[in-house]
């Protein structure tokens, strides 16, 4: 009990007297409620707001009416554009035709072609394209609505289908951009944030010759291997309890009601959170033990170990596009959590058999990493790659 | 006492066996300072670090104490002071929190650990140095440092893998002082250098390691009585050149 307390004294004192690698360390706990407000705010911003689209005009002065009804959607015309956006738009190139006898035809009663001619492969303008085709069809029927009641034909009937739609989404499921950048977040944290701490303790111990002179000691390379555990998954605990405190204190910034949206982090989906982390943190820190253990140098262990963290941002990324979703992902690390971190974040009852699972197996998994680096320790092959 | 039988050890670099430990034995006795001389490639490290459990020999055996180290490493390191090849330090820690630290991995605590770590300061003369940081120290400094933690807890047996490299003559005198306060509390001294002067001076019997094997064994004088020549340097060169009819 002595030497274990010695050891896991001497690596939070290292740990937190490195102040760049706690820096670091802290930088994701620290960034991630920034990104989730910055993200939301710009979110909001295109849901609600519909910024001014210039178009090129052709005949304008034809069809002043239809002017009037897009300049009020703020559908502009290429004229007014103002000189900072004057390049942007010459380039999306947005050209609407309009024939010089539209006045004639809408008499006569006849179709008038109005030509909308643009890329329609630029992403970009995806947007202002499907607001000027929806106000040129409300326009058009709106006309010819108008024609149907003055011949007194009653205009349901050119709808004999009514679909009426219904929102089951529960409030906070609409805000499940912000969830689900949170969880990323989250993992993100900790499998970054022990990194550095991770790196330091054993391939840098080695680097710096250190590791020789304890592993001389008459001290378990088991106890060792767990003292180094402790602290790096310690510092990616703060982490993931440091985002989650910031997010919740930023996100109270955005008025997410603006788009019908609510978020918040009560007290029970915290502790829920915090538990789910818990084993990830442990698992996290000791793969990147293991494999910065086997590293030759402090280099190879910061590339090497570096691969590591792109695990927590792939696997929910690759989730997102599997719809139908195996069983045993439910029980995985990473992927158990980042599916119950999204049922809790759409605000799903907890699948408490999956929580415990994913929770067994991922401190199972850590377990067997320890034992399997604690007997590597002991090995000829890293006492001889010592020099 | 640290004793070793008849140790082998080989390794596989390249597809190609090296044999580093080719029958070595020798004994090193309490009360003494005992030296392992050898040229670069001898097997000299491979040697201690098979006494300090961290390899394990394909033949043969180390005893520390009566304890067979490749049956309980952990027994047989406590029973060891270890100062290594290459020392490094913890340079975010001061140098009392090392000695500490490596006290308490030898199980010391409370006053005793206390007194331990104050008295070992003072005979190493550190007191300045003692609540210091030890990134940037000095060479010298760290030998002191590292010599502190292996000591503190007043081991048995101590080991040196070449201590003295890259030290000035003060330092090395501090070295040596030292060594022989622990010789003459009797305890059991095991030291690899290249300096022939230093172990000459300091060693009470001389180990001459080459190709993994004992060349010749003595005091430096009967080294050089042996080789038939004057200085114990000359007599090396000549064992190592030559040992036929030497280890008979």
């Amino acid at each position: 009990m002595i030497q274990l307390k010695a050891l896991i004294t001497k690596e939070f004192k290292e740990a937190f007297r490195d102040k760049r690698a706690l820096m670091v360390a802290m930088m994701m706990a620290v960034l991630a409620p920034v990104m989730i407000f910055v993200g939301s705010k710009t979110m909001i911003k295109e849901l609600v707001e519909t910024p001014p689209v210039y178009a090129k005009f052709a005949g304008a002065e034809y069809a002043p009416k239809l002017m009037k009804q897009l300049k009020a959607a703020n559908i502009l015309s290429f004229a007014d554009v103002p000189a900072d956006e004057k390049i942007l738009w010459d380039e999306r190139n947005i050209e609407i035709t309009i024939p010089d006898t539209f006045a004639q035809n809408m008499l006569d009663g006849e179709m008038i072609d109005i030509i909308l001619r643009t890329d329609y492969s630029d992403k970009a303008i995806n947007a202002p394209i499907r607001r000027i085709k929806d106000e040129i069809r409300n326009y058009a029927r709106a006309i010819g609505y108008k024609r149907l009641l003055v011949r007194g034909v009653d205009i349901r009937l050119l709808r004999p289908v009514n679909l009426i739609e219904q929102n089951t989404a529960l409030p906070s499921s609409n805000a499940v951009f912000i969830s689900m950048m949170l969880g990323l977040y989250l993992l993100m944290a900790a499998f970054m944030s022990g990194l550095p701490v991770a790196i330091d303790s054993s391939a840098g111990e080695r680097e710096r010759n250190v590791l020789e002179m304890l592993l001389c000691q008459p001290v378990s390379t088991l106890k060792i291997v767990l003292a180094k555990l402790l602290c790096a998954s310690s510092v990616a605990f703060l982490a993931v309890v440091l985002t989650l405190v910031l997010t919740s204190f930023s996100v109270g910034f955005v008025d997410l009601t603006k788009i019908g949206a609510t978020f918040s982090l009560d007290a029970f989906t915290v502790v829920v959170l915090i538990l789910l982390m818990l084993p990830i943190c442990f698992f996290a820190s000791a793969l990147q033990l293991f494999f910065s253990f086997q590293a030759k140098s402090f280099k190879e262990a910061q590339s090497t170990v570096t691969m590591i963290i792109m695990l927590p941002a792939m696997i929910p990324m690759a989730l997102m596009f599997m719809d139908d979703k195996p069983k045993w992902l439910d029980w995985l690390p990473v992927s158990g959590q980042s599916l119950l971190m999204e049922d809790l974040f759409k605000g799903i009852p907890i699948n408490w058999a999956a929580f415990g699972t994913t929770s067994l197996v991922t401190i199972a998994m850590t377990v067997v990493l320890v034992v399997i680096l604690a007997t590597r320790l002991k090995s000829e092959k890293v006492v001889l790659a010592l020099s | 006492m640290i004793e070793v039988n008849n140790l082998h050890k080989s390794f596989t670099a390249s597809k190609q066996k090296v044999k580093a430990l080719d029958g070595l034995s020798f004994v090193a006795k309490d009360g003494e300072i005992t030296g392992i001389l050898g040229p670069n490639g001898a097997g000299k490290t491979t040697c201690l670090r098979t006494l300090y459990g961290l390899l394990k020999a394909d033949e043969g055996s180390a005893v520390i104490d009566g304890i067979n180290v490749s049956d309980r490493p952990l027994e047989a390191r406590a029973r060891l002071g270890i100062f290594p090849d290459k020392f490094g330090l913890y340079e975010r820690l001061t140098a009392y929190e090392q000695i500490d630290y490596f006290a308490s991995l030898h199980g010391l605590h409370g006053a005793a650990k206390k007194e331990a770590i104050e008295q070992v300061i003072k005979d190493l003369d550190m007191q300045e140095l003692a609540h210091r940081k030890t990134q940037g120290f000095s060479q010298g400094q760290r030998m002191k440092v590292t010599l502190a933690q292996a000591l503190v807890h007043q081991p048995k047996n101590f080991v040196l893998d070449e201590p003295t490299r890259g030290l000035d003559v003060m330092s090395t005198r501090v070295l040596r002082n030292y060594l022989a306060k622990f010789k003459a509390k009797g305890h059991c001294i095991l030291f690899s250098s290249h300096v022939m002067q230093e172990v000459a001076a300091l060693c009470d019997r001389v180990i001459i390691v080459a190709n993994g094997k004992i060349a010749a064994e003595g005091t430096p004088q009967e080294l050089c009585d042996l080789a038939g020549e004057a200085v114990l340097e000359d007599a090396f060169v000549k064992l190592i050149g030559s040992d036929e009819g030497v280890a008979a």
